[in-house]
């Protein structure tokens, strides 16, 4: 089995990939290996002989030197061993969840306010009117900067989206334009938790310190533009994906209504069968053999998120269930470079989706939606949703 | 200070290893081992790992 995932039309929830992975573990593609089994893709998530994939992704297009190349090189997704080891150390105390649990009333004032403010009742534009404000404000909130400039974050962070396609190149100038914007709004954020700190996210990633070392003024910038980036994009796609899914399951939106307690698992559920992220990249270190298949040096694995989750030897009911108990999904990635931010993206799905189902009773398609290539890092561009309103 | 995993938890991702390598580690198979009774000096450390597991399975006790 081939899949050329490079052409848009290709799927990774297509027909195609179920019978590839009713055959095989994996696929061959023109850009390395598609795994596409759970078991499998646990194991290579967190396979010593492989690192991250998207290291070289610049470099594959000629494109070495520059605000953007240093930028994608101090990724602590891009880093690996000691060095990736003493950022994350570094980074992590700012994302605990108890500082994220601090933030839960922001996040439902936020999404009752989203909802309210609705330009018409008993029908929305979702995309625009609910998940990219909700999701730019989260990180607004977090950088502790005024909400109302949610619009810039999101429109430079899909600006920097651009990086991801194959017209990178192109896009260059536009890309850098964006970084730099960003870059701005960073230090607006640091300069106020400078002259002002409190016991927020900024403030805790500014002192953050473990022993004697901490991240210079360059490694902390990168990384909040990186943050607005990571979570910006991811979050507004995974609320629109969950709610094309819901969509098709009435009774478990009715279900999360009654049941706003559910909201956690729900977000699981749709992650696992609808997840953004649709692969997770890795790179082989060196040459090895994985269940009987060689892999060379410098191959590249897909490691392919939803036919992995919805894969019957893991999940044999394959239906959608809140309620149900399921092994964990491969929506937040796995192993040394696991999702960083993935406390603040639960945290503020799962206040959203069932203050959603509450408000938005009897969802269904409000006209034409259009769509990401269901490849990559995918979601609706546009999903029109009619309902019935409810207090 | 007594450290225990939820093994059924677990998923190995290793952020564990990453904020406390002197009690986590990650061994060539790809399994965590750990350490369950770290010296007292090793707190903050254990903490951190207990805080930013994925998976929330690691319980300190006293």
């Amino acid at each position: 089995m081939y899949f050329d995932i490079a052409d848009p039309s290709f799927s990774v929830q297509s027909e195609q990939v179920r019978k590839a992975r009713d055959e095989n573990w994996y696929a061959e593609t023109n850009y390395g290996v598609a795994v596409l089994r759970y078991e499998e893709t646990r194991l290579l998530l967190r396979h010593p002989k492989l690192r991250q994939g998207s290291a070289r992704w610049p470099a594959h297009h000629g494109i070495t030197s520059g605000p953007f190349a240093d930028w994608w090189a101090n990724w602590v997704l891009n880093k690996e061993g000691e060095e990736h080891h003493r950022l994350r150390r570094l980074m992590n105390p700012a994302f605990s969840r108890r500082l994220i649990d601090g933030l839960v009333p922001r996040f439902q004032a936020l999404a009752a306010e989203l909802v309210d403010g609705f330009a018409e009742p008993g029908r929305c534009e979702f995309m625009s009117e609910f998940a990219s404000p909700y999701a730019a404000r989260v990180i607004a909130i977090m950088l502790g900067l005024p909400e109302e400039e949610w619009p810039v974050l999101a429109r430079d962070s899909a600006t920097i989206g651009l990086a991801m396609g194959v017209t990178l190149r192109e896009d260059l100038p536009r890309i850098e334009a964006a970084l730099d914007s960003l870059y701005g709004y960073v230090d607006e954020a640091v300069d106020r938790r400078r002259s002002d700190p409190r016991d927020d996210f900024v403030t805790r990633i500014m002192r953050a310190q473990r022993d004697e070392d901490r991240l210079t003024a360059t490694e902390l910038r990168d990384s909040l533009v990186l943050l607005i980036f990571g979570g910006y994009d991811t979050t507004r796609n995974q609320l629109g994906l969950a709610m094309q899914t819901f969509l098709d399951h009435p009774d478990q939106w009715r279900l999360l209504a009654e049941r706003p307690d559910l909201g956690p698992a729900a977000v699981e559920e749709v992650m696992r069968v609808n997840p953004t992220v649709t692969w997770v990249t890795r790179e082989a270190l060196e040459d090895f053999t994985f269940q009987g298949l060689d892999i060379a040096a410098g191959t590249t694995l897909h490691l392919f998120t939803e036919a992995s989750g919805t894969d019957p030897r893991a999940v044999p009911d394959g239906r959608f269930d809140i309620t149900a108990e399921r092994p964990p999904h491969f929506g937040f990635g796995g192993g040394a470079h696991h999702c960083l931010g993935h406390f603040v993206a639960r945290s503020d799905m799962s206040e959203a989706l069932p203050l959603l189902a509450r408000r938005m009773r009897d969802p269904r398609p409000g006209g034409p939606s259009r769509w990401l290539p269901r490849s990559g890092n995918t979601g609706p561009i546009e999903l029109p949703v009619a309902f019935t309103p409810a207090e | 200070m007594k450290v225990t995993v939820d093994l059924d938890k677990c998923q190995d991702h290793g952020q564990c290893a990453i904020a406390a390598p002197e009690v986590f580690r990650i061994n060539d198979e790809g399994r965590l081992e750990f350490d369950d009774a770290p010296a007292e000096e090793l707190r903050d450390a254990v903490e951190e790992a207990a805080d930013v597991c994925p998976v929330q399975a690691i319980l300190i006790e006293d």
